[in-house]
């Protein structure tokens, strides 16, 4: 077994573009897509037109108390041109004693954008409130609601959520596809004969088999552990530390990968025709699972029910959970578990296709 | 020392390989001859355990292989037709990856590889990676890791072709080396007689999945033994020349060979000066005539009616 196991390496040594190219493409398109835009903030264009500079900058400075959003000074002639230009999707535009917003297109952020303005406005009006009844002028009124200022900065919004689901889903649609590519290798091999050379030999199938997979799963785990490092060691994404809940995810997520491509192999004999499949099936997978929107912005029941047999939806689910809510292995029991049992299921009927496949 | 009983391989109720009976005794050099398509690939896929025969048995040294089969396949060497190597790596690499597939290490993986690529002349282009050797280093290499663990019986499923003929003299060479002092036994497929001829002490003729024919070399052709071998050259064919042949009482079989035609006949007939007559009345020219021994080919077109390369 070690010995296939290690001939692979040193095959993918020899020939490591392949690998190389999966992995730059993962950090380029996580930086661009998702990983650099989602680590800075929403810029909300802020306008007034009855308060004073001062009292707008007040405003700012009390909007800008927490990172989920930049709330910056503009006027409203030039939020109305950006929005009319579709360079901008919203804007703040803020009264005495209330506010409004000026929307140009629908946004995911609308919502918690909202949820936020109002809570603030809320909080400020009843300080304002109890500073009027009041009328004592060396008491100073201070922000009363503690307690609902950590909770709020503790919660994790819809947006961080999709913005690591993108990192994680690019990261994971990108392995697949070094996995399957890789993997080709062993269909090759029946093409070219070294896979009967091996059968002649003394090797039992199980132990060729074994060193076989053991370098794809290995390969796989790699690929996506040295993403993971790079977008949160160079690139500078927030990836939490529960390493070993992530480890257990990456390999489940690899082993349910490894075992796909064995059924697709099973399934295609040649080549060249799985340099067409795989990306028409890894796309679409990724597509489906939730690795290029978050799924919660599909409404069609049959598309969702489709994206619930794709193992990339549980990596991503499974990944962000232990990143953003700190989910433990037995809270992660669920989606490990399936891409577990997709991962037996594929390869049970993947070897079973490709033995029956070299007797006939 | 190996023996198939009955050997029979059906592919979705096509019969490729029916009742396949042939035996090895130790030290044998043995031919399986015969056209593309006859089955000789499939027989040797059974033969070394690769491929499950629908019915029959292989059975090495008294013992069912089919069913032990890690007993054959320790002391089998298989070089398939094919070029089945890492090509991207080098002739060394992929020595010592399959020297090591069969428990071989260290200095004694060392010194098989030293020797090996010796045997095989490829000492000098051993760091070189295999897909920048030519079509004749190509096999000799896939014969060469064949013989690293020093096999006791060596199947060849037709290990020279498309090489050019220095190579395949080569490769002929090694492989009588290797059976006569070295004393491997060799079980050979090829559909070029000549090679079969010269390697093997005994041959299978093989045609549409069944043996058609065994025996020595000698044997085989004394089954022409009252037959000779005319070769006609003519200056152009002639279809008339050609039928005015065919229809003549006393020859068995007429072939286009070349810019002329082969005619096997029985021995004792004065047959030449008809041959000529014959020419004349269909204005052919003739430009030699030879009498030849009959050949394994004109053994097989006489069983078959078609010549090993139809």
């Amino acid at each position: 077994m070690w010995t296939v196991f290690k001939m692979q390496w040193l095959r993918l040594f020899k020939q490591p573009v392949l690998m190389i190219m999966f992995l730059g493409l993962t950090l380029v398109f996580v930086y661009f897509m998702g990983g650099a835009q989602g680590a800075q903030n929403i810029t909300v264009p802020t306008y007034s037109d009855e308060l004073s500079s001062e009292e707008l900058d007040r405003w700012i400075d009390r909007l800008n108390e927490e990172d989920t959003f930049q709330f910056v000074e503009s006027d409203y002639e030039t939020v109305f041109d950006d929005i009319r230009m579709n360079e901008t999707a919203f804007a703040l535009g803020l009264t005495e004693n209330n506010y409004e917003f000026l929307i140009g297109r629908e946004d995911m952020e609308i919502a918690t954008l909202i949820q936020y303005v109002d809570q603030i406005f809320t909080t400020e009006m009843r300080l304002q409130d109890v500073e009027d009844r009041f009328d004592l002028e060396d008491i100073t009124i201070r922000n009363f609601i503690e307690v609902e200022t950590v909770s709020r900065s503790a919660a994790v919004s819809s947006g961080d959520r999709s913005q690591l689901g993108v990192v994680v889903g690019m990261s994971l649609y990108f392995s697949i596809f070094s996995i399957l590519f890789l993997m080709i290798n062993l269909v090759e091999e029946k093409e070219s004969g070294t896979w009967n050379r091996l059968i002649f030999s003394p090797l039992t199938k199980t132990r060729i088999y074994m060193g076989q997979l053991s370098h794809y799963l290995l390969a796989g785990t790699f690929q996506i552990a040295l993403a993971f490092f790079i977008l949160r060691y160079l690139v500078g994404i927030e990836m939490g530390t529960n390493y070993l809940e992530m480890g257990v995810i990456i390999i489940s997520f690899v082993f349910a990968i490894v075992s796909l491509g064995m059924l697709l192999m099973g399934l295609i004999k040649s080549p060249q025709q799985l340099q067409v499949v795989i990306p028409i099936v890894t796309t679409s997978m990724a597509m489906l699972g939730g690795a290029f929107w978050p799924l919660e912005v599909v409404s069609n029941r049959l598309l969702l029910f489709i994206g619930n047999l794709m193992p990339i939806k549980y990596g991503i689910d499974a990944m962000t959970d232990t990143i953003l809510h700190d989910q433990t292995l037995s809270q992660l029991l669920t989606p490990i578990s399936v891409l577990l049992l997709m991962g037996i299921v594929f390869m049970g009927i993947g070897i079973n296709l490709i033995e029956r496949v070299s007797e006939n | 020392m190996l023996e198939t009983k009955n050997l029979t391989k059906a592919f979705k109720k096509k019969t490729v390989v029916s009742e396949v009976n042939i035996y090895l005794e130790k030290g044998e050099s043995v031919g399986l001859l015969g056209p593309n398509g006859a089955g000789k690939s499939t027989t040797i896929s059974m033969i070394s355990t690769l491929l499950p025969p629908t019915s029959g048995e292989v059975w090495f040294n008294g013992q069912n292989a089919l069913k032990e089969s890690q007993g054959l396949r320790k002391v089998m060497g298989v070089v398939p037709q094919e070029i089945a190597l890492y090509e991207e790596l080098s002739a060394y690499e992929n020595m010592k990856f399959f020297g090591k597939v069969y428990g071989l290490r260290g200095k004694e993986l060392e010194s098989r590889i030293t020797h090996v690529l010796d045997l095989i002349g490829l000492t000098d282009r051993k760091k070189d990676a295999v897909n920048t050797y030519s079509g004749g280093m190509k096999r000799r290499i896939n014969i060469g890791v064949t013989l690293l663990h020093e096999p006791e019986i060596l199947i060849m499923d037709e290990p020279t072709v498309g090489i050019d003929p220095q190579s395949r003299n080569y490769i002929l060479d090694m492989i009588k080396t290797l059976n006569k002092e070295k004393g491997i036994t060799v079980l050979y497929t090829s559909h070029y007689m000549e090679e079969v001829e010269k390697l093997c002490d005994r041959v299978y003729i093989m045609d549409h999945g069944e043996i058609i024919a065994s025996g020595t070399n000698e044997e085989l052709k004394s089954i022409l033994s009252n037959e000779e071998t005319i070769q006609i050259d003519v200056h152009t064919l002639s279809m008339g020349f050609q039928d005015n042949l065919l229809h003549h009482s006393s020859i068995r079989k007429v072939t286009e060979e070349g810019l002329g035609y082969r005619v096997i006949a029985p021995k004792g007939e004065d047959l030449l000066s008809e041959v000529f007559e014959l020419a004349k009345q269909t204005h052919t020219k003739i430009t030699g005539v030879s009498i030849q021994t009959p050949s394994l080919e004109d053994v097989f077109l006489h069983l078959t009616g078609r010549k090993l390369r139809d």
